[in-house]
């Protein structure tokens, strides 16, 4: 837990309703606004790809470099946020 | 290019062949999955159950260029030709296209001079690197004798040497 940031446990510590896909971990203002240029403008839409695919992290964190050009880092960080989420919530 | 044509149900199973596991194909997971189906056959196209790669094993490099499958993965490899040559030229494209004809109509000769720049071509079938295996024991079988037999040599002459020194 120690290695999360604040923003990862934000994210993962409620529903996240309505917010926007830059409230993902790992998604930062250019990042997100390429997200949203492609539809993915709520942090929700990011979560139906990341179901989409099986909630696989190679996939999704391959799919998330592609679509925002977000490097593994911050696409792994992006994952692991969306995947945590889906153990607390889903 | 034919990726992009197939149905979403054939790239679906072209994925179970190449052991992908996959989600279901929509518009915002297509692109992705073509990517790595695309990786997939060119890391190993030989892997693919299709009836039409059987032929490999023995045919050697002929039969790659009768598949359409394969196009796809041939226009990537010609591409890759295309640049080693270091020529761009739309001439240059004939070379590689003799590439894929001559195979069908000549045999492994002529594949095999066209294969000499492209030594990926090789590789990718089972069925040489599996003769490439079979030759290289061979070879090691050759020189683990030739030793012992040296060693023989060495040790008797240590017995009875013969004079040399």
């Amino acid at each position: 837990m120690s290695t999360t940031s604040q923003k990862h446990r934000d994210f993962v510590g409620e529903p996240m309703g309505d917010k926007s896909v830059m409230a993902l971990s790992g998604i930062g203002e250019i990042l997100g606004k390429k997200l949203e240029q492609q539809g993915f403008d709520k942090a929700f839409v990011v979560l139906g790809q990341f179901l989409l695919l099986k909630k696989d992290s190679d996939m999704f964190t391959e799919w998330l470099k592609d679509a925002s050009g977000a490097n593994s880092r911050q696409a792994g960080s992006c994952a692991q946020c969306l995947r945590e989420w889906c153990d607390a919530f889903l | 290019m034919s990726l992009k044509e197939k149905s979403d149900e054939e790239l679906s199973k072209l994925l179970s062949e190449y052991g992908i596991k996959h989600g279901p194909i929509v518009d915002s997971t297509r692109k992705l999955y073509e990517k790595k189906l695309e990786k997939a056959m060119e890391d190993a196209p030989a892997e693919v159950p299709s009836p039409d790669k059987t032929y490999y094993r023995e045919e050697a490099e002929e039969v790659t260029y009768i598949t359409y499958h394969h196009s796809p993965v041939r226009q990537e490899v010609h591409s890759d030709v295309v640049k080693r040559r270091g020529n761009a030229e739309p001439d240059q494209e004939e070379e590689p296209v003799q590439y894929t004809e001559p195979p069908v109509q000549i045999t492994k000769r002529t594949a095999n001079h066209s294969a000499a720049p492209r030594f990926k071509e090789p590789a990718r079938e089972s069925g040489c690197s599996v003769w490439k295996v079979i030759r290289l024991l061979l070879l090691l079988a050759v020189l683990a004798a030739a030793v012992y037999y040296a060693y023989c040599r060495v040790v008797n002459n240590e017995e009875a040497p013969s004079g040399i020194q």
